[in-house]
C-alpha cells in the first residue's frame, strides 16, 4: 500500500486540515482479498472523518464494485483500487484486467446498491482489455435513511 | 472474519445460524447449505442474521435463491434480522416485502406456528 500526499492544495476548504490525499492499493483479483479492501475502505473513510454510516456505506459500495469487477477479471491478474481522498469526498477507482470489453450489468442487485450507497458511480470501458468502475462518497450527504 | 454456518431443526423450522461477513467468497458457503437442507426435505427455513457482520448483494442473491427453492415446494424462507446496516440493503433492494423478517428467533418461531 503505498500514500502519497499531493502537493494540490487549491480548492482545499479549511478545516479537516486540507487533506489531499492519494492511496493505491494492488490485490489479487481474487474474492477472498475483498475483505481486506473492506477494512483498508473503512480505514480511509474514517481519515475523513465520514460518519460510521457514511463509512459502512462506503465499505460496501466499494465491495460491489469489486464484486462485478472480479466476474470479469482474468484470473492471475490483479484488481487495482486507487483512493483519492480530499476534504469533503473521497474518490475511489477499481479497476482490472479483463478480455474484451465488456460493461458491468446495470440492472441487478449489485449496481443497484452500488448505485444507492455511493453518491455518484461511473463505470469505464473506454480500454480494450481494462474495465473500471469510479464512484464517489462525499461527506454529509446521506441519501437513504 | 470467515463465514460461521449452523442449523438445528425445531417442530418442521430449521433455524440456520450465520455468524460472520457473507460476501462474494464465502456466500457460496450459504448457498450450498441452503440447497443441501432443501435437499434433505427442510422447507421451512429461518435465517438468523444477528450475529452477520456484512452483507453484499450476492448475499442477498443467495437468500433470494434459497426462497425459490423453498417456495417450490410450498415451504418457506424468513430471516431474523435488527441490524440496521444490513435491514438498510434489504430496503434498497426492495427485498423486505419478500422476505419475512423478525426481531427475534422466538417471534419468528409464534409466528411461525401461527401458520402451520
Amino acid at each position: 500500500m503505498t500514500d502519497e500526499t499531493a502537493t494540490r492544495a487549491d480548492d482545499i476548504p479549511d478545516g479537516l486540515s486540507g487533506i489531499r490525499d492519494a492511496v493505491s492499493v494492488r490485490l489479487p483479483a481474487a474474492s477472498a482479498y475483498l475483505s481486506v479492501l473492506r477494512t483498508a475502505t473503512a480505514g480511509l473513510a474514517a481519515r475523513l472523518d465520514f460518519t460510521l454510516d457514511e463509512i459502512e456505506d462506503l465499505r460496501i459500495a466499494v465491495d460491489e464494485a469489486c464484486a462485478m469487477l472480479l466476474g470479469h477479471a482474468v484470473p492471475g491478474t490483479d484488481l487495482l483500487a486507487e483512493f483519492e481522498l480530499t476534504g469533503q469526498e473521497m474518490i475511489v477507482r477499481v479497476e482490472v484486467s479483463t478480455v474484451g470489453q465488456s460493461e458491468p450489468k446495470r440492472d441487478d442487485f449489485a449496481w443497484m446498491v452500488l448505485t444507492a450507497l455511493a453518491d455518484d458511480v461511473d463505470a469505464v470501458t473506454d480500454s480494450p482489455d481494462r474495465m473500471a468502475i469510479v464512484l464517489r462518497k462525499r461527506r454529509g450527504s446521506a441519501r437513504l435513511s | 472474519m470467515d463465514l460461521k454456518l449452523d442449523h438445528h431443526t425445531e417442530d418442521r423450522l430449521t433455524i440456520v445460524e450465520v455468524e460472520g461477513e457473507i460476501d462474494v467468497y464465502t456466500a457460496p458457503r450459504l448457498r450450498e447449505l441452503l440447497i443441501d437442507l432443501v435437499n434433505k426435505g427442510n422447507f421451512h427455513l429461518l435465517v438468523n442474521m444477528e450475529k452477520v457482520d456484512f452483507l453484499d448483494s450476492t448475499g442477498l442473491g443467495v437468500l433470494v435463491g434459497g426462497l425459490k427453492r423453498v417456495r417450490a415446494h410450498d415451504g418457506s424462507l424468513e430471516l431474523v434480522c435488527t441490524q440496521e446496516r444490513i435491514l438498510k440493503i434489504f430496503r434498497i433492494t426492495g427485498l423486505t416485502k419478500v422476505f419475512g423478517i423478525y426481531a427475534s428467533v422466538e417471534e419468528a418461531k409464534e409466528a411461525h406456528g401461527r401458520d402451520k
